[in-house]
């Protein structure tokens, strides 16, 4: 039993060392869960204060219609597009997704009526395809003309709304992203590495090479999955890093109960990967299986779009997928400062897999 | 004759129709050199495979050193040093991490570089396998082997592809390790090196062993036939003018 675990810290050192000395494999492991990182946290960072890309298209010359305008522009819920003058260049826009919505001012907009006050009627254009988002710009521009209106008459309006958030914790979008964010590289890591790197050693000989020796391959499995844990944990701590201080992400948390977590989760998903690569007799033979075995992961384990969203006998599905207890428990981790106790069920699952995956992975792997 | 240390008899193998090794039987005894010679195909390597355990053996036993190698593989790999014919080694990792690596899955410690010296790569114990030319290549393929000090070696064509300095060299080696009481298998393509090196010779064909015996009457036992050389027996051979003109000295 001695000798069991002393092969598996010498073979262990080995396999780091020679990882470390791989730009490559670091390039992958480490920058390319970061350049996620920036993609997403870029993306719905911002999606907070919702606003909508509009043309606005001044056909009017009265000075009343000017006024107007920059008014709109003033508004932070509106992003002017501009440049874009004719109504069929803005439609053309609209259609490619570039516009969300037009404004059009009509040429007798903001000419003097009967009642000596400017006149006229704002025209907005919506895609048929959101319906929702013409309707929103509409009563945007309606509570705007509202207030220009009581100013024009001098009348306060009697019923008024005021809206504020009720979230006391200020959690952003990005801190729910995030913990996705983390299921997602831990799966990179612990699928894709081993499956690209498993089946070319075994065509270059250097795994064959040890089938002579008296090694287990249970040995040699757990000796690669600490190997790559250790850059695992170097890859999550640069995200954490990024995350923390690029997109203000808010730790709710213990960091010792994320850390256990996360190493509990990448050594489950890293038994699928030495599973699969340490079955497949080479590289075309793995990336089939491993993309059948990820790809439901990647999408349903609610790591890039919330469970809840999906038809409800799909979540009762996906529920058992490996990743969702990985992404769920570092959730109420990250952002609800849960701890062991609260994640009874996904760690009860987690051991399932965990057991299910290592029992496989030690019976399928082949040395050549 | 002492115990022998190999015993196999009536040793079989076939995948499918196609029988590789037709019933082969030999022994062995510690401290010999015993060469393996045969055309491809005749089933040299995959004898060896069977007594190293890497192959299930389909009929007859295969004792190494008392232990029976189709019920206890693992028995076998710790008392067996094994050099294969294409091996290669996990890249960024200098040698002498590999050797404790090595040492390691047989649970021993070793000095790395007392091995290396063996082997004569005590210099470039910090180089990777992937940057050393071939010659180095199986030397330290043949010191990988050496890292439990098996009673057992066995070298898979360990000369093949060569410069004639690094097989010279290696020779040497493979004497100094039988001088240090491991017996030796080796499989080879080179009759003068099975002349030089080996006290017994096995000639296979077609998956049987046609002849075994010492080299030397081996060819007594051809002369006795009434075999005349094709040419006129020189006192020197093509190999002997190139190692004069061009040294013993290692180009590597």
């Amino acid at each position: 039993m001695r000798d069991y675990f002393f092969a598996i810290s010498r073979l262990t050192v080995l396999l780091t060392r020679r990882y470390f000395r791989n730009r490559t494999a670091i390039f992958f492991s480490i920058f390319f869960p970061l350049i996620f990182l920036f993609i997403f946290g870029g993306l719905f960072g911002k999606s907070n204060n919702t606003s909508f890309k509009v043309a606005v298209i001044n056909d009017s010359k009265t000075t009343f219609s000017q006024q107007f305008v920059s008014m709109i522009g003033k508004s932070s819920i509106f992003k002017v597009q501009s440049g874009v003058t004719n109504l069929d260049d803005a439609k053309e826009k609209m259609n490619q997704s570039q516009l969300d919505s037009i404004i059009q001012l009509p040429p007798t907009f903001g000419e003097p009526g009967a009642n000596h006050l400017p006149n006229g009627q704002v025209d907005v254009y919506y895609s048929e395809s959101s319906p929702q988002t013409g309707q929103a710009v509409a009563s945007i521009l309606q509570s705007i003309l509202g207030g220009v209106n009581a100013k024009l008459t001098h009348i306060s309006p009697p019923l008024t709304v005021a809206s504020q958030s009720t979230d006391q914790n200020g959690l952003t979008s990005f801190d729910y992203i995030f913990s996705g964010l983390l299921g997602f590289s831990i799966l990179g890591l612990g699928i894709f590495g081993p499956v690209n790197t498993l089946p070319a050693e075994k065509n270059t000989g250097a795994l064959t090479r040890l089938r002579v020796t008296p090694l287990h391959p249970s040995q040699f499995i757990i000796s690669y999955m600490l190997s790559s844990l250790l850059t695992g944990i170097l890859s999550i701590t640069c995200m954490f890093l990024v995350a923390t201080y690029l997109f203000h992400f808010h730790m709710e948390g213990n960091y010792l109960v994320f850390i256990l977590y996360a190493l509990f989760g990448a050594v489950t998903i890293f038994g699928i990967g030495v599973g699969v690569g340490g079955w497949a007799k080479n590289v075309r033979a793995a990336a089939p299986l491993s993309n059948i075995v990820s790809f439901p992961m990647m999408f349903l384990s609610g790591t890039f779009f919330p469970r809840y969203l999906m038809p409800e006998w799909l979540q009762h599905i996906s529920a058992f997928l490996p990743l969702t207890p990985i992404v769920d428990g570092l959730r109420m981790i990250l952002t609800e400062g849960k701890t062991f106790t609260d994640l009874g069920p996904q760690l009860a699952l987690l051991a399932v897999w965990t057991i299910i995956i290592y029992a496989a992975a030690f019976r399928v792997f082949s040395w050549d | 004759m002492a115990d022998p240390i190999l015993t196999v008899k009536n040793a079989k193998k076939h995948y499918g129709e196609f029988v590789a090794v037709d019933g082969v039987s030999f022994e062995v005894a510690p401290g010999e050199v015993l060469g393996i010679l045969g055309p491809n195909g005749a089933g040299k390597t995959t004898t060896l495979e069977m007594i190293e355990g890497l192959r299930e053996i389909d009929g007859g036993t295969i004792m190494v050193d008392g232990i029976n190698v189709a019920k206890d593989p693992f028995g076998v790999k710790r008392i067996i040093g094994v050099q294969l014919q294409s091996s290669a080694f996990f890249e960024n990792c200098t040698l002498a991490e590999l050797l404790v690596a090595f040492a390691a899955m047989y649970g021993s410690h070793i000095d790395s570089i007392a091995l290396l010296k063996r082997v004569d790569l005590a210099d470039k114990a910090k180089s990777y396998p992937e940057h050393l030319s071939g010659g180095q290549r199986q030397r330290f393929s043949i010191a990988v082997a050496l890292v439990h000090q098996p009673k057992l070696l066995f070298l898979d064509e360990p000369t093949t592809g060569l410069d004639p300095q690094a097989r010279h060299h290696l020779w040497d080696l493979v004497r100094q390790i039988q001088k240090e009481g491991v017996t030796v298998i080796l499989t080879t393509h080179y009759m003068e090196e099975a002349q030089v090196l080996c006290d017994q010779v096995a000639i296979m064909d077609a998956g049987k062993i046609i002849a075994f015996d010492t080299p030397t009457k081996l060819v007594e036992a051809l002369l006795k036939r009434g075999f005349k050389p094709h040419t006129k027996v020189q006192e020197a051979s093509l190999e002997d003018v190139f190692i004069d003109l061009t040294g013993k000295g290692l180009r590597d």
